[in-house]
């Protein structure tokens, strides 16, 4: 009993400290990214292969679920709406959330799940075996070589990710709205245009952008920061996709209220 | 003049309470092969990773060619274009092919000049050119081994450093390794740092031995007189008994 009282300070205690120390450490690595995004060299043909990796690969992955997403949308509105006998406003709020929400909500969940576990996994491998080690005695600072081409990959390549997402999407919610609500094409699609500003486009592109910045630098930092083999490797990308997930649902909210808020 | 290329002093590393390195100090001379004994566990790889700035030391001073090294000097000379290094499980990049893992560090050159070297290099280290362009992931242990030494001698470079070159291959392959090692410290005049726990290779490829026990430098001397050393630590070391001085600890 004595020995869980104190335990509870003890416990309390040390997680603070833990805490701090990871906020340091998190710190210390964005500057390094940041320095060496913004000296030379920068390495081309690496940063080309990941916007292969990250973007192009990931366009079946998105496609499909914002399709899903757009129709399944149309379905729920529609539902909703016709309560208050207002059901013409499902495209126009079709057209809203996915390009304002769930285009780039989505689309930066999909590339955690992708994209995150991958670099991690990549990365703890590589320091496991001795790789990232290698890197330095090579003359090569691993950060550099390694985290800012995938970093500035995932950063540009998911707002184009989530403008193919947003036409998806909103694709998706016309075939369900027009071939199986009953809605006619030519009014949908004014309705569609009618009500989206460039501003709502924007400002999921821009979200976007923070998300694929975040995928990429949890992956990164997990895998930089693995210990204790095969096992660390598993734990590792397993922290990437969490903090990742968590840490895109949060920012967006923050964003939302904050800076994208009319 | 004694001609030091590497100096350590006072180094101390602790991993929280562990204490690794303590008071560890050696000197190393030019054009000489320095080989450094010690069980498993006893720090030799987190003493190389000292020195070569992939773990930072709590105490201690190592300069190079008489320039106390840290972050900054070490790149000011230019540390690691003059220093090569074999990793335990070799360390080549998987997505990277034979010819580009041997060729990563020369920077600003023409492919087919990059080939030149690789191919020049994978024929030092006794293999020939149809491994170029494989990854590692087709090779061989010992194959691998060879790769990772080829790149570690791709830029000739002054200092090399082995981790437990020949630990994993079998008694032919280690003595292949053993024979590359002398042959590329006598053409090429560098300086060799090994660290192992093989005694058979430790006394083939030594100019000087030095057993690491409990973070520091116990004994040192010619490969010749560590038979008859009168050290009750080394007697058990190289003749590998588990009585004696040296205790194990099972929960280590
Ligand atoms: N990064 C690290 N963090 C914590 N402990 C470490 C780390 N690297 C090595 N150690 C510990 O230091 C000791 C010496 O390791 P090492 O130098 O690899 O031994 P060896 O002599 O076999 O090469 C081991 O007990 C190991 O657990
Ligand atoms: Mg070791």
């Amino acid at each position: 009993m004595i020995n869980y009282i104190y335990n509870i300070p003890l416990a309390i205690g040390s997680n603070v400290i833990n805490l701090f120390a990871h906020i340091g450490k998190i710190s210390i690595f964005f500057y390094e990214i940041i320095f060496c995004t913004f000296t030379l060299p920068l390495y081309f043909k690496t940063f080309f292969n990941q916007v292969i990796k990250i973007g192009y690969n990931s366009l079946p992955v998105i496609g499909l679920t914002a399709f899903f997403t757009g129709s399944v949308l149309a379905l729920q509105i529609y539902v909703g709406s016709s309560r208050f006998n207002a059901e013409s406003i499902v495209a126009s709020i079709v057209a809203l959330g996915i390009t304002r929400e769930l285009g780039p909500v989505i689309a930066g969940l999909m590339l955690a799940g992708r994209v995150s576990a991958s670099i991690s996994a990549e990365i703890a491998t590589m320091k496991v075996t001795e790789q990232l080690d290698a890197l330095t005695t090579l003359s090569t600072n691993p950060i550099r070589y390694l985290v800012v081409p995938r970093v500035l990959a995932a950063l540009l390549t998911l707002p184009i990710l989530v403008l193919i997402a947003d036409i998806i999407g909103i694709m998706g919610g016309f075939v369900v709205g027009t071939q199986s609500l009953g809605f006619i094409e030519q009014s949908y699609i004014k309705n569609t245009f009618d009500i989206i500003q460039l501003n709502d486009v924007i400002s999921g592109l821009i979200k976007a952008a923070v998300f694929g910045f975040i995928v990429a630098f949890m992956g990164c930092y997990h895998g930089y920061n693995s210990t204790g083999g095969a096992q660390g490797v598993g734990r590792s990308t397993t922290k990437a996709v969490v903090s990742a997930s968590i840490l895109i649902l949060a920012s967006n909210y923050i964003l939302t209220s904050l800076v994208f808020n009319s | 003049m004694t001609d030091l290329i590497l100096k350590i002093e006072k180094l101390h590393k602790s991993f929280g309470e562990k204490v690794i390195l303590n008071d560890f100090n050696i000197n190393i001379t030019r054009n000489t092969s320095q080989v450094i004994i010690g069980g498993s566990g006893t720090g030799k790889s987190v003493l190389l990773k000292c020195i070569l700035g992939l773990i930072e030391p709590e105490q201690g001073i190592i300069s190079y060619n008489n320039t106390p090294l840290n972050r900054d000097t070490r790149k000011e000379i230019n540390f690691y274009d003059e220093i090569g290094m074999l990793f335990q499980g070799a360390a080549l990049f998987d997505s990277l092919t034979v010819w580009e893992n041997i060729t990563f560090a020369i920077k600003s050159k023409r492919k087919s000049d990059l080939r030149e070297i690789a191919l020049d290099k994978i024929h030092k280290v006794g293999l020939d050119s149809t491994v170029l362009d494989l990854y590692p992931s087709e090779l061989s242990g010992g194959m691998q081994k060879r790769v990772a030494l080829a790149r570690a001698i791709a830029k000739d470079p002054q200092l090399l450093f082995f981790d437990e070159p020949t630990t994993g291959l079998d008694p032919i392959m280690a003595d292949v390794i053993n024979n590359l090692i002398n042959e590329i410290i006598d053409q090429v005049g560098a300086t060799a740092i090994t660290i192992t726990h093989d005694m058979e290779s430790a006394k083939k490829i030594a100019d000087k031995i030095s057993m690491l026990y409990k973070g520091s430098i116990i004994w040192s001397g010619d490969p010749g007189e560590i038979e008859c050393s009168n050290n009750p630590y080394v007697d058990q070391f190289i003749n590998g008994r588990s009585e004696g001085p040296i205790k194990i600890n099972i929960k280590d």
